[in-house]
């Protein structure tokens, strides 16, 4: 049997004297609690006995049951924003209304439409219009304007009615709607407005010398505008006002320095230099004995959070309590990541998106409470127990029961806290690794890029393809190819984006486009499991190179990903590694490895020490 | 803050709707139906709310035109049931994509290849709908039509709302059902809106 974070997972096997093994059923069950604590035993039974029963057996025939070592590693995740972006004095309205008005570009100086009656014609003007003016009238009051001779080139307005304003118009203008905050308008200030048509995005207001240009800036003032060219870009519409000092920051958040020990060193690096500088500073303190964050920071709060979850998982039930300060870090992931955050000061509920660091941590953990659970097994079932074997070990043997694979073997055992590789080397010598981060932290991800707020949904994301509902009775998948149904699908589902689950499509609550969806899908796996890949392989490599593996086996729950194992493949095809999913006793696919494991070296001992051992075992 | 020039309080806009002959099928892909109840602008002018008409009309069409898309509106005058109204409306779309209501106001958004008793978005509390909301209605329906994914208007609920208006509600459907003309097919229908002092 194989407790994982996850999955618990049993094997039935009858063991001949001379050795052999008969493999008769195998089962697996969601784990019940945390991994290694008692309360893991009620998934263990279930596992056990629906193991016993697919071969046909009954739990009195069982001789023993073989529990694995549980890896005592648990992980935890953090995230922090580390940029904030922040507009003063209310220069700019970069947001992106689905409709804006007209087209083209209108400079002028900003009135609001209640005073468009007294304007005086000669200079041009941008028509301001608050809450509660109706589309005819605004329609009727600028129209009003232009005929007395006023220049009105464009138009602000509060809500959602650009469109409908400048169908009325005599002669359109572009408008920009959906000023949440338009009362905030500076009045009286020379501002621009630029529409772009349909399907493009706007050139001059995003281009710092197109604002140059129409402010009259010198090159001093021009150097200070450029962060308001940058916040433009891509949008369909935009605002600019000129105002004394008005500004846009893109501050970065101090989120302080993480400091990381091991080697006999202790390095520094700060958090908000980005996820590469951290893994590169990480690289020269391998092995990592622990890690800090500066204490009164926001990366101090972050691992001293990963700590105590820990602290309270470990803690969970035992008698003793585990002090915080025990408790090491043995190894970070830091991903780049991007949150949606709104603009601090942004007149109509501007989105800007932040960078963020995003950490995921690992502890190993001296104790580990297997023998409880192996006691409360052995109860529950009448039979004796044992616990053998390191899970890596026992995993590669698993997975040399895989059609096509020989030694030297690495295993990628791709979970949900941590990804683990181990190698079996032609002599048959074993080293395991656990590096932090895996489907967790692709969660994670996916849940705060796209700004889903839900975990299930991220979760779903993650596991099933998409596709768009573009009818009632067709779907277009991902990939492009279309698929008709002869029943029609549900009304809840129709024209959103969906998951294509096993019970059928599940609609994505957002409001960006299928590809998008795939791209941060996609990036998150990439940025955690091809880069744990690698690292992990690294590590367990003879001297580093991945060219001195020959066969690389994925297992775990993730390995069964519709699209991780091929990302992982691609990532090391360069190497010259055959790498592909597990196919565990050439049936179980990649699950079940170290139950497999654990019965081929239970086979292999019994045989050695008592060669006339009684059949059959059990490893459950 | 600025006033708007006149307040909203007092309607001032009626609308009448013209018979122009029966409601064909469209063929614009870009259209979306607005289909109204036999009593619709005709026996009743606002809805149990006293939202006018005219402006219920003006919002729908407004949301629709905002979206850059073609609106046709019908009048059903056999059944006082939202389904059916709504049903057939979305049949005659071009689209496929129909809104229809009722004079209390009640409102749903319906697809042709749906099931009759099914809907994209029911708004089933009709006293809870003012102008915002049939802007909105108006706005997604047309984002249907273009096959896009609107969020769906958050429908609002008011416990009190069903003993407070029940006895009004059915007295407004037993007069719409007293409008009803047996027997007689849809109506394609062209909006005619006045400014009125008086409304």
């Amino acid at each position: 049997m194989d407790i994982g974070n996850s999955t618990t997972e049993a094997c039935v096997a009858a063991i001949d004297p001379d050795g052999t093994v008969h493999y008769l059923g195998t089962d697996l069950t969601h784990t019940t609690g945390v991994k290694g604590t008692p309360d893991n035993t009620a998934g263990a039974l279930t596992a056990v006995r629906g193991a016993l029963h697919r071969a046909g057996r009954r739990a009195g025939e069982v001789t023993t049951v073989l529990l694995n070592e549980a890896t005592p590693v648990i992980s935890g995740l953090a995230m922090e924003t580390i940029t904030e972006t922040i507009i003063t004095e209310s220069t700019m309205i970069g947001h992106n209304p689905t409709t804006p008005g007209g087209t083209g570009l209108g400079v002028g100086t900003t009135v609001s439409i209640d005073d468009l009656a007294e304007q005086e014609p000669g200079s041009p003007v941008v028509c301001v219009v608050p809450h509660g003016w109706d589309f005819d009238d605004t329609a009727t009051a600028v129209d009003r304007a232009v005929g007395r001779g006023v220049d009105v080139v464009a138009a602000v307005l509060a809500g959602d009615d650009a469109v409908l304003v400048t169908n009325r118009l005599t002669v359109p203008i572009p408008v920009v709607d959906e000023v949440a905050a338009v009362e905030k308008v500076p009045l009286g200030m020379l501002a621009a407005v630029e529409v772009a048509a349909p399907g493009r995005t706007i050139r001059t207001l995003s281009n710092s010398y197109g604002l140059a240009t129409v402010f009259g800036l010198d090159p001093d003032q021009t150097r200070h505008v450029s962060p308001v060219a940058r916040a433009l870009t891509g949008n369909r519409s935009a605002v600019v006002v000129r105002t004394p000092s008005g500004d846009v920051t893109d501050r970065r958040i101090p989120v302080g320095e993480l400091v990381l020990r091991g080697a006999g060193k202790s390095l520094r690096v700060d958090v908000d230099a980005g996820a590469d500088a951290i893994m590169e500073t990480l690289a020269r303190v391998q092995p990592l004995d622990d890690a800090h964050g500066e204490p009164g920071t926001h990366v101090g709060g972050m691992l001293a959070q990963v700590r105590d979850t820990m602290a309270d998982t470990m803690a969970d039930g035992a008698a003793d309590l585990v002090e915080v300060s025990d408790i090491a870090i043995r190894d970070v992931l830091a991903v780049d990541t991007f949150v949606p955050a709104e603009v601090r000061g942004g007149l109509a509920g501007e989105v800007a998106l932040e960078n963020a660091v995003a950490l995921a941590a690992m502890v190993r953990t001296s104790r580990s409470r297997m023998q409880l659970v192996a006691d409360l097994v052995s109860d529950g079932l009448g039979t004796a127990t044992a616990i053998g074997g390191i899970e890596g070990e026992m995993a590669v043997s698993g997975a040399l029961t895989t059609p096509g694979v020989d030694r030297p073997v690495a295993v990628l055992d791709l979970g949900g806290g941590s990804t683990d590789a181990a190698l079996l080397t032609r002599e048959g010598e074993c080293s395991a690794v656990h590096v932090a981060g895996a489907g967790e932290l692709v969660t994670k991800l996916i849940d705060s890029e796209l700004a889903l707020g839900d975990r299930e949904v991220a979760e779903a994301v993650k596991r099933y393809p998409l596709a768009k509902v573009e009818s009632f009775f067709h779907i277009r998948h991902e990939d492009g190819t279309v698929q008709f149904f002869d029943e029609p699908l549900p009304p809840q589902v129709f024209a959103r984006v969906v998951v294509l689950t096993s019970d059928g499509p599940v609609p994505v609550p957002t409001r960006h486009a299928l590809d998008h969806v795939r791209r941060v899908r996609r990036e998150a796996k990439r940025r955690v499991f091809v880069v744990n890949a690698v690292r992990a392989l690294r590590q367990v490599a003879p001297g580093a190179n991945l060219r001195a593996l020959d066969f690389v086996v994925l297992l775990g729950g993730s390995a069964l990903d519709f699209e991780i194992p091929d990302m992982i493949a691609d990532a090391l095809a360069g190497s010259g590694i055959v790498c592909g999913t597990g196919n565990v006793l050439g049936t179980e696919g990649p699950r079940n490895a170290v139950a497999s494991g654990l019965v081929r070296a239970y086979a292999a001992d019994s045989v050695a020490a008592v060669p006339d051992a009684p059949a059959p075992g059990l490893a459950g | 803050m600025t006033t708007p020039p006149t307040t909203s309080a007092q309607p001032r806009r009626t609308v009448t709707l013209t018979e122009t002959g029966p409601a064909t099928r469209g063929t614009r892909r870009d259209e979306v139906v607005i289909a109204v109840s036999p009593a619709f602008a005709g026996h009743f002018t606002r809805t149990i709310v006293d939202v006018p008409h005219a402006e219920v009309l003006r919002q729908l069409l407004a949301g629709i035109e905002e979206q850059g898309v073609a609106a046709r509106i019908i009048r059903v005058r056999d059944t006082a049931d939202l389904a059916a109204i709504s049903h057939t409306g979305a049949r005659l779309s071009g689209s496929g994509i129909c809104v229809g209501i009722l004079s209390r106001g009640t409102t749903m958004i319906h697809q042709k290849d749906l099931a009759r008793l099914s809907n994209l978005e029911l708004f089933p509390q009709s006293p809870l709908l003012d102008e915002p909301v049939f802007r909105r209605i108006g706005a997604n329906a047309a984002q249907y039509a273009k096959g896009e994914s609107p969020e769906p208007v958050p429908t609002r609920n008011d416990q009190m709302a069903r003993p407070r208006w029940q006895a009004k509600a059915a007295l407004l459907h037993l007069k719409e059902f007293e409008c009803i003309e047996p027997g007689r097919g849809p109506v394609e229908v062209q909006p005619a809106f006045e400014l009125s002092s008086t409304g």
